[in-house]
């Protein structure tokens, strides 16, 4: 090459990088500021924000949005980010207000939304979220999130058990706590203590055999005692046992069972409680003992932590805001809004009358098939990627035929879900005679929808093991099954659970095969048991959005999906902790 | 003790994670069969399920009796479908997976002979009156009334393609068409009554099992025109404007009054519920059935709830002795 054609850099064109990097950031505002409208207007309809007073509004947000963006701005400790989080809240109501005169002026306006409202949203919403995140860096900050987001996660785990209690029996999981689990557990600890090979071997025998005892009897016995006192002994009694032997860890024999006596009698004593305020104190129990047991944990931590223990006062705060506001609010007589999402909503049966109409029986049905999917689709998905990935050869004519399952496991990832509805209605309904539209055969049709992805997302997984560990466990003379059960699949678990978590969001919102399977479009009690008929949340809201009553087609149909909305963030919030704590474990 | 192990006897490893969500399967496909053995209860009062399928049409009132009924008995479990009352004939009734299918046309004959081949029979029995509600947008000055013979022309496999040749005087506008689906019973009643042959219809619209769509179609074109039953009209009066139909006796609005004095013809029209005999030989069923024809008189809940008409005394002592014949001959 000659010295002269050296290309010349001070010539080289900025603009069409500069357009791929505008295009590229206009592309990702479409969809997200699209997505962000409609969740707007969606809340809006469900919570009836639309005919909230302006003063209302205003007042919620001094008393409760406030204090608790004050807290999180201290913990941040940013002069810059107080002046602007001022501003944006102080100056938000007055921006809102002229905007919305202006546009009223040229004689526009916006569909739906009053100035208050559109305050709420554009200013008030994206600020609190940001200065939560920014001040959670902090430790105070970090400390307020943690106790607000076990208390959520508490409740929102109580309600999920109550909703399993609803369609498991107590009794039985009674009678197989007490026959099968009880027994199994002592043995193993019994193996622990004396290294006892003989009750470690008998451990799984005596649970199988304790379970299938359990099973029979619950045909034939009839217990006559309250589920509360069921509750108590099998699962009050096991919780405060494991906390008890967790605080053993950390401190002496004394002060370990104070805590498990503690956690036992805390939430038992709590839940007679629960009458007074109208709760059933079954009830009261599973969402105390989810609720009760972390937060104590944690404030004990926080309080024993240098820094941060002033975060804790963040549920006060909140409480303390919203009992200030409807004290105001009741004393300004401003308007309220009536939501349309609220507790009867979410407990009770659906109406011909739609504020009266209510949601309970199809999430529960959601919930119940939802957990038969994940147990379902899990080992059926992890057997197959294991076998894909660890037990097949890469050559020769087995290696071919691997090729060509993996080939259509991934194609059929790609099937659309009406066509899986038709395979569950042919197969499982009228073949295997399992029913029409029963929890058996819709959870079974949206196993098999989702296991392509959940196949793909395990092997994924396991091929991300690193290949040395596996050597490693077969140089010091281990099994391949002792390989894959002790290496491979520990490794994998975060990304399995991570792939099959996000797998059954997809299966919550199935419509389609839902209908081809002839899952009924409303029922009026949640499912009793594998073959009652189910429907589910996105086949309740079809059926809503094309009522002639207006009030259903926006208010009750926009409760609906805001609920849907709900459990899907609550089960992908879970697929994230898990996968945290796992991947920090290693 | 805890305290004289080593650390990891207690660490929640991912080893016990795995064994733990191993065994929650483990419990929960045990519990599978554990459940599936339940049920079978005998007690006093009425249980078992009944399951219901079939016009969307006829679904709201249908919900509404079932709501009612089932506000009063704890024991009974009643889902209601919407599968269009040719789907649900087709795919639930006859091949014996539903109790009763809800249908707003009589059943046709190969229906018939479906039903027989599977062995199921069935009675009919009619719980309202609908007025099927031709549509247009509130905007379409030009048009208040039309004929059964302009409908005819509007609707029928070789329809007119702009206003203007339905009727001189008409814009010269291109007709947008928004109707029933072919599942719909809807559909069968209008062609059979409108165009005069049962099945013939347009090809130029768009077909839904959804009233909510046909009215956002009408409502976005000024020249649209659409039909649906006459329970959305009535809830939304406001978002669509109703035409007056003309049989020859003048124009007749379509309202609750008109269709029960029998004057708005051809377009008011029964709608019937099947039970399947065999059903109705259970005691739960035969209540519910019992139930559904003595609220069929029922003002409030048929056309203030719903928005269809109500039965005449007579009509529905018919449907009494229909039923109370049929559920001798299966219990008896």
């Amino acid at each position: 090459m000659s010295v002269e054609r050296r290309p010349s850099f001070e010539r080289v064109a900025r603009v069409k990088g500069t357009l791929l990097e505008y295009l590229s950031l206009g592309a990702s505002l479409v969809g997200i500021v699209a997505l962000a409208v409609l969740l707007v207007y969606v809340a809006v309809d469900a919570f009836d924000l639309a005919s909230a007073s302006h003063e209302w509004i205003l007042t919620y947000v001094g008393t409760v949005v406030v204090p608790l963006v004050a807290l999180f701005l201290y913990s941040a400790d940013d002069p810059g980010l107080t002046v602007r989080v001022t501003l944006a809240l102080g100056g938000g109501p007055i921006a809102s207000f002229m905007a919305f005169r202006l546009l009223a002026a040229m004689g526009g306006s916006v569909p739906g939304l009053t100035w208050s409202v559109f305050y709420l949203f554009a200013f008030v919403v994206p600020t609190t979220a940001y200065v939560l995140y920014a001040g959670s860096q902090g430790p105070i900050g970090a400390t307020a999130v943690g106790l607000l987001g076990r208390l959520l996660g508490g409740i929102a785990a109580g309600l999920a058990l109550v909703v399993l209690f609803v369609v498991f029996d107590p009794q039985l999981w009674t009678l197989a706590y007490t026959l099968g689990v009880l027994p199994t557990g002592a043995l193993v600890a019994f193996a622990r203590r004396r290294e006892s090979s003989l009750a470690n071997r008998l451990a799984l025998p005596v649970g199988i055999i304790g379970f299938l005892a359990a099973t029979v009897l619950d045909g034939l016995l009839v217990f006559y005692v309250r589920t509360w006192l069921l509750y108590v002994w099998s699962v009050a009694a096991p919780v405060a046992l494991g906390v008890g032997l967790l605080a053993a860890r950390e401190r002496d024999r004394r002060e370990a069972a104070l805590v498990g006596a503690l956690a036992f009698a805390v939430p038992v004593a709590g839940s007679l409680a629960g009458t007074l305020v109208g709760v059933a104190p079954r009830h009261a129990l599973l969402v105390l003992l989810t609720l009760a047991v972390p937060t104590a944990r944690f404030v004990r931590r926080a309080l024993d932590a240098d820094e941060g223990a002033l975060g804790l006062v963040a549920p006060l705060l909140l409480a303390g805001g919203a009992v200030v506001g409807t004290l105001v609010v009741q004393a300004g007589g401003f308007p309220a809004p009536d939501p349309w999402l609220d507790w009867s909503y979410v407990t009770s049966a659906p109406s011909r009358h739609p504020e009266q109409a209510g949601l309970y029986p199809a999430i529960v049905g959601s919930i119940f098939v939802i957990c038969l999917v994940a147990v379902l689709s899990f080992v059926l998905g992890v057997g197959t990627a294991v076998f894909l990935e660890d037990y097949t050869a890469d050559e020769g004519l087995s290696g071919t035929i691997t090729r060509v399952i993996q080939v259509n496991v991934a194609n059929l990832a790609a099937v659309p879900s009406v066509v899986y509805g038709l395979l569950g209605l042919g197969l499982f309904a009228n073949m295997l005679g399992m029913g029409f539209g029963t929890v058996t055969t819709a959870s079974l049709t949206l196993s098999l929808l989702i296991l392509p992805i959940t196949i793909i997302s395990a092997q994924e997984a396991i091929r991300a093991v690193p290949d040395h560990l596996r050597q490693g466990s077969y140089a010091m003379g281990a099994t391949r099954w002792q390989t894959t059960k002790n290496v491979v699949l520990p490794e994998a678990l975060p990304g399995i659970l991570t792939g099959t978590i996000l797998a059954l969001g997809r299966a919550i919102g199935e419509t389609a095969p839902l209908i081809m399977i002839g899952a009924p479009t409303t029922v009026f009690s949640p499912p009793e048991g594998f073959a009652s008929r189910v429907s589910a949340m996105p086949m309740q809201i079809y059926a809503w959005a094309d009522a002639p009553q207006p009030e259903f087609r926006y208010g009750v149909v926009a409760a609906g999906v805001v609920t849907l909305l709900v459990v899907l963030l609550a089960l992908n919030g879970t697929a994230i902790l898990i996968r945290n704590r796992y991947e920090t474990e290693v | 003790m805890a305290s004289s192990q080593p650390d990891s006897t207690w660490r929640t490893s991912r080893r016990t994670a795995l064994a733990a969500i191993g065994t929650t399967g483990a419990l929960g496909l045990a519990g599978c069969i554990g459940l599936g053995q339940e049920g079978d209860e005998d007690g006093g009062e009425l249980s078992g399920d009944i399951n219901i399928a079939g016009s969307s049409t006829v679904y709201p009132l249908m919900f509404a009796f079932a709501e009612a009924f089932q506000g009063n008995h704890d024991g009974v479990n009643i889902d209601v479908s919407r599968t269009g009352s040719g789907g649900g004939f087709q795919n639930h009734f006859c091949p014996g997976k539903t109790d009763f299918n809800n249908a707003s046309r009589p059943i046709k004959d190969e229906e018939k002979q479906l039903c027989e081949d599977n062995g199921v029979e069935w009675i009919e029995l009619q719980v309202a009156t609908d007025a099927l509600t031709v549509v247009v947008n509130n905007e379409a000055d030009f048009v208040d009334c039309l004929t059964v013979d302009e409908l005819k022309q509007i609707w029928q496999p070789d329809a007119a393609e702009t206003w203007a040749e339905v009727r001189d005087g008409f814009p010269d506008e291109e007709i947008e068409r928004y109707g029933a689906a072919e599942t719909s019973g809807t559909f069968d009643y209008f062609t059979e009554n409108v165009v005069g042959e049962a099945g013939a219809h347009t090809d130029d619209y768009q077909a839904t099992e959804q009233d909510n769509t046909i009215v956002q179609g009408v409502q976005g074109s000024e020249y649209a025109i659409g039909y649906f039953g006459f329970s959305y009209y009535y809830n939304n009066p406001d978002v669509v404007k109703a035409l007056k139909i003309d049989d020859g006796d003048g124009c007749v609005e379509p309202s609750l009054e008109t269709a029960a004095s029998g004057e708005y013809t051809p377009l008011a029209r029964p709608l019937f519920t099947y039970p399947s005999t065999e059903s109705l030989g259970e005691e739960h069923v035969a209540e519910f059935a019992r139930y559904v024809v003595e609220q069929t008189t029922n003002e409030d809940l048929v056309a203030g709830d719903v928005g269809y008409v109500p039965l005449t005394d007579d009509l529905q002592s018919q449907m009494q002795s229909r039923l109370e014949d049929a559920i001798d001959q299966a219990q008896g």
